[in-house]
Parts: C-alpha cells; structure tokens; sequence
C-alpha cells in the first residue's frame, strides 16, 4: 500500500484533520480534482485496518469501485468474482497499477472486522481497498456513480448493480450496469485507461 | 464551555474555502420573506407506494422538524454569497447541470424571474444538501417528506379530504408559471406545513432509492413495472412523486424542482457536540 500512502501525500490529505472544516466550502486538496473528477467527494472513509480514506487517495491509478454489502447472498458475490476475474486478466504491468475498491451500503453491520473477514475468505490482495464510510457519505458516492439503494425492512439492500471503472482522475471513464455483460467490455476499457 | 454568542448558531463553522468565511446562517427568522421557521411532524407512519420485495411492513417514522416552506431565492441567495463554489459559474457539472440556477439573472443577482419570496428552483440535490448543511439542516427522507406530505388541510389523512386532492390534481393541470408564485401565499396543512404540494416538486435525502421491484433499477423506470407494484393504484399524486424521483440523477436541476430542509427532533449524538470554530 506504499503507493496508495504516496498518493494520499500527494493529494495533499496529510494533517489536514487539524483544519478547521466547513460543510459548504471544502477545502481543496493541494492540487484541485477535475470538475469531472468523483474525488471532489468530500467524504471520508475508514477501511478494514481501521485507517482514514479519503476516496481522493486513490487519484493516479485506474480504480475498479463497486458499492456492496458483505452479507449479499446474491449479486455482490457475483460482481466481486468478476472483479477478481478482471484483475488476473490484466497484464502484470497493468495489473500492478489498477486499485480495486469495494464499498459497503451497510456500514451497521459491515464493520472493520467484518471487511477484513471479507477480504480473507475472498483472497482479496494488496491491491484491494474494502472501505466504510457513514450513511451521508455512502448516498453521496452513490448519487456521484448513479447507484439507487434502499435499505430492506430485513436488514438487507435492494441496489443496483453498477461496476464503475474510474481513470487516474477520477473521473468515471466506464460502467457496466448489470451483470449479464460479462467482463470483456470492461477489461478493455481498463486497458484503455491504464496507460 | 461554548461562548453563548455561538450556542445561538448551532453549526457555526469557519471555512477558509476560496477565500471567503462561509460562516454559520444567520438564526431563523432573520433572512428576508420567508424564514426558516420550522414545524414540528409528531411520529407517525409512512407506508411506502410501491411494495417491497423484501418487506412490506409499514414505516414507522420518527417525530421531526420541517420547514414550513420550501428554500426561497433569498435564503438561497445568502447561501451562495457565502459559498463561492455553489455559485452558477462556480459549480461543478459534476454537482449540478448546465441549468443550475437558470432563471437566475447573475450569480449573485436571482433576479425579476427570480422573485426572493419565492421558491428556488433549477437546483440539484447536491446543491439541495449542501444549502441544508450550510443552514444546520439536512434534507427529509422520503418517508419523513411523504409523512409530512399526507395529511390535508384539516386533518392527519389527506385522502379522506377531498380538497387537497382536487387541488393536487388541479397542479399537476396548470402549466408551470415562467415565475413561481410566493411561498407566503400557500395554504397551510395540518402540520402547518406551507406549499409542499402546489408550489414544486420537492428534492429528498434518498431520491436515489432503489425502487421495490427486487433490485432492479431500470424496471422502475417503466411504468408497468413500478405501478404493478403499488400498493394504492389510486394514489396518482404518489405514483407521479415516485417517477419523477426515479428518473432523476443527482445533479439534475428543473424549472418546477426545489426542497426544504428538516432536522431531527432531538438533535442526533454528536450534532451539537461539533467543535466551536477557531476564530
């Protein structure tokens, strides 16, 4: 995770909690994200060892993000294989530079420990990024990617299934709505993007 | 251990952002036409339009706040004096479309189309919550929005006055004005909630849910799919709520669509606990 440290550096969120904050104004990262870029989400997120994200961090790599809950019995396990499936087709070089990011709807019950779970049981590598973040922060992303959720009486998440691939801006360069598309599609436009 | 000077601003915040301090709002009642007056919606119970796959119990919403109004040009004005990047040719396309704040004559000038007592509209829902943060609100969900939405004039359950409905269905008829009319002059309901049929569409926190049909957000967007699901085919005023939603993206701004802002009845942990600003 050494170069997801370096990006965080050089997007200029070290020491910035000290600052004082303003829900209208946020302050801008050293160098501004792109008008189109995601990372203008002022968001912050936590992932599975517990540290601080801020989603901007992932700026300069190609980012594979999809939205999930862990406890998903259905479409998430789905799309977290055709992640997986989309990361060993890579070429190594590509490989290397491409992030995958998983973010849960359910942060109640999709706590550190239970991402961590996550990442073990699936074999997720160094290159993963399993993020929590709270409820504000979760329906800001999804509007941001166009993801419609709702949490069900059960405890569960009806959503939509939508595979976002992001260039090194942040900015979103694909999607892939549904699961009937297979990964070609979008194995292409990572290549495209990953130059 | 706060200053009494800030107790009074609730979320007062410095912000350095562009330069300008994007201090707190000013306490309700002191901006020009409408307030920020608040009312409050006793607990009730919102049952949702369409069924959901996975429960179709009723849901109970919690007692809450609700401006009277919808955000007026005024207020909104204020908010983006403040808030350099919330102005129409400061905002990000990403947070807001080309037609965010249309009707406006200048960034910091709403304007004759424009009128300060009336309703805001070619905003997003980001730019929707942001102004609601600004002002230590936040956006009602739609159950809390929909609660707040059913009664009629003079009583808890607006279907069972005739009056209201006519008069919803009498909106939904009219052309909308090139100028939205005043809020002052909307009839009150029961809460003594002003203007939240009859005057705009209403942005909510939640717009972005997914609609109850197993997961499947495209079969909410045709109309066999989302009516198969309703619960009260009479319900026309709600099956039109819950299209417009669905169809919306969240940086998408009309001529008819605006918001008004809640807040929890009891302050949420934490809320009133920020840290007094640094000055």
């Amino acid at each position: 995770m050494t170069a997801m440290s370096l990006a965080a550096a050089a997007a200029g969120y070290s020491g910035q909690a000290a600052k004082p904050s303003c829900p209208c104004c946020k302050e801008e990262a050293a160098a501004p994200f792109s008008k189109e870029s995601i990372y203008q989400l002022d968001a912050r997120f936590t992932d599975d060892a517990g540290r601080t994200f801020a989603i901007g961090a992932l700026r300069g790599r190609p980012v594979v993000l999809d939205m999930f809950f862990a406890s998903c019995g259905s479409a998430c396990p789905i799309t977290v294989t055709d992640m997986l499936s989309i990361q060993s087709r890579l070429p190594a070089a590509l490989r290397a530079r491409v992030t995958f990011v998983l973010v849960t709807f359910d942060p109640a019950r999709d706590t550190r420990q239970v991402l961590a779970d996550y990442r073990r049981q699936r074999l997720l590598d160094g290159q993963w990024v399993l993020l929590r973040g709270d409820d504000d922060g979760i329906r800001e992303l999804a509007a941001l990617l166009g993801v419609r959720y709702t949490r069900e009486p059960d405890g569960t998440f009806s959503h939509s299934n939508v595979l976002t691939l992001l260039n090194d801006k942040g900015e979103i360069a694909y999607q892939r709505v549904g699961l009937n598309e297979g990964i070609g599609r979008i194995c292409a436009a990572v290549a495209a993007n990953g130059g | 251990m706060k200053p009494a000077s800030i107790l009074g601003y609730g979320v007062a915040w410095l912000c350095l952002g562009a330069g300008a301090i994007c201090g707190a709002p000013q306490p309700a009642g002191a901006s020009p036409g409408s307030s920020g007056e608040m009312v409050p919606i006793p607990e009730g119970v919102y049952t949702p339009f369409s069924r959901s796959a996975r429960g179709d119990a009723p849901v109970r919403v919690a007692a809450f706040l609700l401006d009277v109004y919808p955000v007026t040009n005024g207020q909104y004005l204020r908010f983006v004096q403040e808030c350099p990047k919330w102005r129409r040719s400061e905002v990000s396309r990403l947070f807001a479309d080309s037609t965010y704040l249309q009707d406006w004559a200048g960034d910091l000038e709403p304007g004759r189309s424009a009128p300060p007592t009336s309703p805001v509209v070619h905003v997003s829902w980001f730019a929707a919550r942001a102004y609601a943060r600004w002002a230590g609100k936040r956006l009602p969900t739609t159950a809390e929005w929909e609660r707040a939405a059913a009664c009629g004039y003079s009583g808890p359950d607006g279907r069972s006055g005739p009056q209201l409905n006519r008069d919803l269905y009498a909106w939904f008829a009219r052309p909308a004005p090139d100028v939205q009319p005043s809020v002052t002059a909307a009839r009150a309901n029961f809460f003594g909630v002003r203007g939240i049929h009859g005057l705009v569409w209403e942005w909510v926190e939640d717009f972005n849910a997914a609609l109850g049909a197993g997961g499947d957000a495209d079969s909410g967007l045709f109309c066999a799919a989302g009516s198969s699901n309703a619960r009260d085919t009479g319900d026309y005023a709600g099956f039109m709520r819950q299209a417009l939603r669905s169809s919306l993206k969240a940086n998408n701004t009309t001529s008819t669509l605006g918001f008004r802002c809640a807040r929890d009845a009891v302050p949420a942990a934490g809320r009133e606990s920020r840290p007094a600003p640094t000055l």
